[in-house]
């Protein structure tokens, strides 16, 4: 139960994040910033898939991650480990990103990638220490 | 331990690798749009410019009332975005009516690179054609910060924007570009630009406003010029 509040609370910071980085986005503004980079990242053409923000897509992931805590069993267990596992390769390629063709660092994303960092290492915790309600 | 929680791990890290190479294929895909030319740059729906006086930096009819300041890089994909698609409707329903003024500001905002871009777009003004050269960039535009504003790239946008090459490359480091990039930049301090594309509406007497944008699109530039202009 705790492991499952821990995976929440990290999934919300996370999805805050996402969220705020969505508003940003779409009302086109500029982000709070210290370091410097934060809107010449949102405005590469890394900030978005196919014409989707990634931000968007982070934030219905954080979300979907918080799902996976309220229901017990395999399922949502693998579903979780599945979801981290692609949103910290994800964060992977945007940090290298911002680290070669952008230039430029966004505080916002590093702090996405510690939490998605955190949040899929409690998720693999969680996948070989939860026991299946048939167990 | 249960073993066919370490298979189901290994699945998922397989599977998360598949998922994530599909989602960066699908964005390095997807990082632009438009059509290709055989020379492979794009090709941009952008107006004809053709009739629209033209004069330095600006675009439209000096009696316009209105100037809209429009701040962008070169290197920038959004300023490209707005470009495609809404420059057009712009010069149609507002430059080429008299409503308003264009002037371009070109401002250094992604990388030094910029700044190369920005002197032959404002070497191209002395024979009033910075528009078409600002086009003929952003049908070029290559990945921030690849350094693809060289000169040969310059060479070819020049051409393809009507303008002499020649007198681009000579002017590039000229008194007046130097004139126009300070001026730029102190019109974008003026009006606290943050990012591009922005833009700023001056309609004298009344003090400069800057628009305040719900999408790059042409309805939504429209809805909020129409809001400043009435």
């Amino acid at each position: 139960m705790r492991l499952r509040a821990s995976i929440a609370a990290a999934a919300l910071i996370g999805g805050a994040i996402a969220a705020y980085l969505t508003y940003v986005h779409y009302s086109h503004t500029v982000p709070i910033c210290v370091s410097g980079g934060c809107e010449t990242v949102q405005k590469s053409k890394y900030a978005e898939l196919d014409g989707v923000p990634v931000a968007l897509l982070g934030l219905i992931a954080y979300v979907a991650l918080i799902a996976t805590t309220v229901i017990r069993g395999i399922v949502p267990v693998f579903a979780s480990v599945l979801i981290a596992f692609v949103g910290v390769a994800f964060s992977g390629y945007l940090l290298w990103a911002q680290l070669g063709p952008i230039g430029a660092i966004c505080q916002w994303c590093v702090g996405n990638d510690v939490v998605i960092a955190i949040v899929a290492i409690l998720c693999v915790v969680r996948m070989l220490t939860e026991p299946t309600p048939a167990e | 331990m249960d073993r066919n929680r370490i298979y189901l791990l290994a699945a998922a890290g397989l599977g998360a690798v598949v998922v994530a190479v599909v989602l960066i294929i699908v964005g390095i895909g997807g990082g632009s749009s438009g059509t290709t030319t055989n020379d492979g740059a794009l090709v941009l729906p952008t107006p004809s410019l053709a009739g629209i006086p033209q004069h330095g930096d600006i675009l439209g009819k000096p009696s316009a009332p209105v100037t809209v300041q429009v701040f962008e890089d070169p290197q920038c994909p959004y300023c490209r975005e707005w470009n495609v698609d809404t420059l057009s409707s712009v010069v149609a329903n507002y430059v080429k009516t008299g409503r308003i003024k264009l002037q371009y500001r070109g401002i250094e905002i992604i990388s030094a690179n910029s700044v190369d871009g920005l002197r032959a777009i404002y070497a191209a003004a002395q024979q009033n054609k910075l528009w078409q050269m600002v086009d003929a960039l952003y049908a070029r535009q290559g990945e921030e910060n690849s350094g693809w504003i060289t000169p040969d790239l310059i060479k070819t946008a020049a051409t393809v924007a009507g303008a002499d090459p020649a007198k681009i490359a000579s002017a590039t480091s000229s008194a007046a570009v130097n004139t126009m990039l300070k001026d730029s930049v102190d019109a974008a301090k003026a009006a606290a630009i943050g990012g591009t594309p922005s833009f700023v509406v001056q309609r004298p007497p009344a003090l400069p406003t800057q628009l305040q944008l719900a999408g790059l699109d042409p309805a939504s530039f429209a809805a909020a010029l129409n809001t400043v202009l009435q």
